[in-house]
């Protein structure tokens, strides 16, 4: 049970944008990639995602080719949290959270649709704004929003163990710590429900920390990919990014330091 | 019902409001079919007492007038509401953007050239409605090309679009007048000022098919056209098919913009103004908005047209000029509000 990408190429302009990316997004993990700006991580998760559709290789969602797929089974089978637009009308918080209930998961789960609402609004802390309108609220705000609206995709019974993926391209840019803290954990606790999670982040501490395993793309290729202690080391991180970066262990935590 | 509208996402408030639209409607309705140049008591009609010729005059010309105000109305506002949302601007409007002003061209055309082809057909009463839907068809469809599949493009350049495409239109309108022939040119003017007079039910009940139709048409992709306003990939992932979507609309809207402007002319501004309103009442869910429009638009429309006959007893004021009056103001408000965000 899994996303997986086998030899995944994709090309623009005659330019190598990702060359020959195999890698499995496990079921109940959480598979973390970093890499500096321009690296490909957004265009290989549009690529897992089927946002994108003019790469060379395959993808596979448990075993289904993902050019077989419908958007209608896509969007049952994983959800996605990207870089939004600006939204024209005065939406209300709670009608944008709703947009995620799907017609299909609508059907089946119909009853269960406000308890559904309910948990996820408290679980991402935007219950107090549900009554505002989507325009007026923070940066950080609307991500929380958006963030909302993908776990109500990914809603199911707990009795169900319909396969889930939730792929995240840097859900936590412009939160407060506290926020970004609480989102990670409730990250963490889909994960340990089974959900499948692929995330971008830029912050290496919350990723070391968090994920269950680290792809480092460099340069449309990935150049590490493992369990965070074994493949974190300072030449791998500073060759990555190109600074000089100290890896540092302490009572079982590991961290970073910029030199 | 529920399967074909999602209900679940109106409102409590949203549900009354439009209950309170539909009870205004049926007043508008019954005050419409009372009054005019000739009045009818309405009881004397509905309990059979009244003469042959009255009876008559409200059967044959009283009623399809009335019933045309408030079909042109829900279809003008509704394309209004549907465009502004698959456009994601505040400004689309069917007369703005041109698609009335195609669909006044293509029912001209027939118009002019139309006579000498036509007269033998039986589908004559068809074929305005049917050339004014392609004429609007055909503006929609060089929107999609000009604003790149209806990507999300500033209000400025929309409305500059509009402009050209209006222009467009009234050059060839200005031609067909030019070496139109006087009776042709009398039906011409008609269609500068729009009116609800001279309506017959055979002119009449191709444009309710078509408008019912494309109403019906409609209705299911309510929902998805509020998911569409986070963005077409959005849309996307959340499994809407945003190709089937887009042309729902296109083709729903063409269609019922054809079908009032062959029988009404141009209207100005109600395709604006009431979906507005109806979102000044009560939220932006395109479920509300719709139905809302639609109920207002006729009622708004129904009653304007009333003011049209009774003002100014025994002439009538054409019924775009008041549409006009109110909508303008409106317009510039509108401007100026979207301006200060």
């Amino acid at each position: 049970m899994s996303i997986l990408s086998k030899n995944v190429s994709l090309s623009y302009d005659k330019k190598e944008i990702l060359e020959n990316i195999s890698i499995e997004i496990k079921k109940g993990k959480i598979t973390t990639l970093l890499g500096p700006n321009g690296a490909g991580k957004s265009s290989f998760l549009n690529i897992l995602s089927g946002d994108l559709e003019s790469y060379n290789g395959n993808v596979f969602y448990d075993e289904k080719n993902l050019t077989e797929m419908n958007i209608q089974e896509k969007a049952y089978f994983r959800s996605v949290m990207a870089q939004s637009q600006s939204i024209v009308f005065d939406f209300s918080v709670k009608e944008i959270v709703e947009m995620g209930w799907l017609e299909k998961g609508n059907i089946k789960y119909s009853n269960n649709f406000e308890t559904a609402l309910h948990e996820i609004l408290i679980e991402c802390d935007i219950e107090y704004l549900k009554n505002r309108k989507f325009n007026t609220l923070s940066g950080g705000e609307q991500r929380r929003v958006h963030f909302a609206r993908s776990l109500l995709q990914l809603w199911r019974e707990s009795s169900s163990d319909d396969p889930r993926y939730l792929m995240l391209d840097e859900p936590t840019s412009n939160l407060d710590l506290f926020h970004q803290i609480k989102m990670m954990n409730t990250i963490k606790k889909l994960s340990n429900e089974g959900i499948g999670i692929l995330i971008i982040l830029h912050d290496l501490n919350l990723a070391f920390k968090y994920s269950d395993y680290i792809a480092i793309l460099k340069s449309g290729k990935i150049i590490s990919f493992g369990e965070p202690r074994s493949i974190i080391n300072n030449d791998v991180l500073s060759n990555a990014y190109g600074i000089k970066i100290q890896v540092n262990e302490k009572d079982d935590n590991i961290f970073v330091n910029y030199v | 019902m529920s399967s074909i509208i999602n209900l679940r996402f109106l409102s409590r408030t949203q549900s009354f409001i439009l209950f309170f639209l539909l009870i205004l409607l049926l007043i508008v309705l019954l005050i419409s079919f009372s009054f005019g140049s000739y009045s009818f008591p309405i009881f004397s009609i509905l309990i059979g007492n009244t003469s042959a010729i009255e009876t008559t005059i409200f059967n044959e010309i009283r009623v399809p007038r009335v019933i045309l105000a408030a079909i042109v109305g829900a279809s003008l506002s509704v394309s209004g509401a549907c465009l502004q949302g698959l456009f994601r601007n505040p400004l689309a409007d069917p007369g703005l953007i041109g698609v009335s002003a195609g669909a006044a061209l293509g029912a001209s055309t027939i118009i002019v050239f139309g006579s000498s082809l036509t007269s033998a057909f039986i589908f004559s009463t068809f074929l305005l409605p049917l050339s004014a839907c392609i004429g609007s068809g055909v503006v929609i469809l060089m929107l999609f090309l000009l604003t790149k599949g209806f990507g999300h493009q500033g209000v400025t350049y929309m409305l500059l679009v509009g402009i050209a495409v209006n222009a467009i239109a009234s050059v060839g309108i200005g031609v067909l007048t030019f070496i139109s022939s006087d009776s042709e040119l009398r039906s011409l003017t008609f269609w500068t000022m729009g009116s609800f007079g001279g309506i017959t039910w055979s002119l009449l009940i191709p444009a309710l098919v078509i408008i019912f139709i494309s109403f019906l048409f409609l209705l299911p992709i309510l929902r998805n056209l509020d998911i569409l306003q986070l963005g077409e990939s959005e849309a996307k992932r959340l499994g809407v098919n945003v190709r089937n979507l887009k042309y729902r609309i296109i083709f729903a809207s063409a269609a019922s913009v054809g079908a009032s402007v062959s029988l009404s002319g141009m209207i100005g501004f109600v395709g604006l103004v009431v979906p507005h309103l109806i979102r000044l009442l009560s939220g932006v869910n395109h479920t509300y908005v719709v139905i809302g429009s639609a109920l207002m638009g006729s009622s708004l429309m129904v009653f304007a047209d009333l003011l049209s006959r009774v003002l100014i007893q025994p002439a009538e004021l054409p019924v775009g000029l008041i549409t006009s009056a109110i909508g303008s103001p409106f317009f510039l408000w509108l401007i100026f509000r979207i301006n200060k965000i």
